[in-house]
């Protein structure tokens, strides 16, 4: 086995934080369906992030 | 947000050789984690390069990031002078590679990628390991809880009952 290296340790310790739960659920879903979550994820981001912009303007 | 859908139909009905990369390869795989654009490696011969800009044409592809107005037009010419593109489109940013560290040219990755059926079309698309061995050669810091999540994806292949 070669020998871990410091990427190798960062990676481990990534991984403790990972819920495995979702890549689970994720992997029982078709590739397309991963795609259309995906767009759905992306979308859902986009109207936060401009509820927040609009939240900002009306901060005195 | 990426139209994933609509751009890798016009690739595909364009004909053109490429390959998925990137966070769309990894979603492909079963990542959960959000990508904003759709990277691909595309063939450099001149017939693909020709798809490849009509494929693009009708979505106003533009080089991301830079001032508006400059003369940019992607033809054959330009991505025959050049070999990774950021751009954006009006369906929304894709990066169009020449190569990838840790995998190389299209040529390279495409024996060991796979295809994969998407949105009623059939596309090529990084293998898992293919692509863990991708982010790992790129070492980016940001790179490495991807890395960390499709190493536990691949875990979860080889022991999917542990």
């Amino acid at each position: 086995m070669p020998p871990r290296s410091s990427l190798d340790e960062v990676v481990e310790v990534y991984k403790k934080d990972i819920d495995r739960t979702l890549i689970r659920e994720n992997l029982k879903l078709t590739v397309e369906e991963r795609f259309r979550n995906a767009m759905a994820l992306a979308q859902f981001a986009d109207e936060l992030r401009c509820a927040g912009r609009k939240a900002r303007k009306r901060e005195p | 947000m990426t139209a994933f859908d609509t751009l890798l139909v016009a690739l595909t009905r364009h004909g053109v050789a490429f390959i998925v990369v990137g966070g769309a390869a990894a979603i492909a795989h079963g990542s959960a984690r959000l990508t904003q654009d759709l990277d691909i490696v595309y063939e450099r011969s001149s017939a693909n390069l020709e798809r490849l800009a009509a494929a693009l044409a009708p979505f106003s592809p533009y080089l991301r990031g830079a001032a508006p107005g400059l003369p940019f037009f992607l033809d054959r010419m330009t991505l025959q002078n050049g070999l990774n593109f950021t751009l954006t489109t009006t369906l929304g940013p894709i990066d169009l590679l020449g190569e990838i560290p840790g995998g190389g040219t299209y040529t390279d990755l495409v024996h060991q990628a796979v295809e994969i059926e998407l949105f009623g079309t059939r596309c090529v698309c990084l293998s898992l390991p293919q692509l863990i061995q991708a982010k790992r050669a790129a070492g980016r810091p940001r790179d490495l809880e991807a890395l960390a999540e499709l190493e536990l994806i691949q875990e979860e292949y080889d022991n999917p009952h542990s």
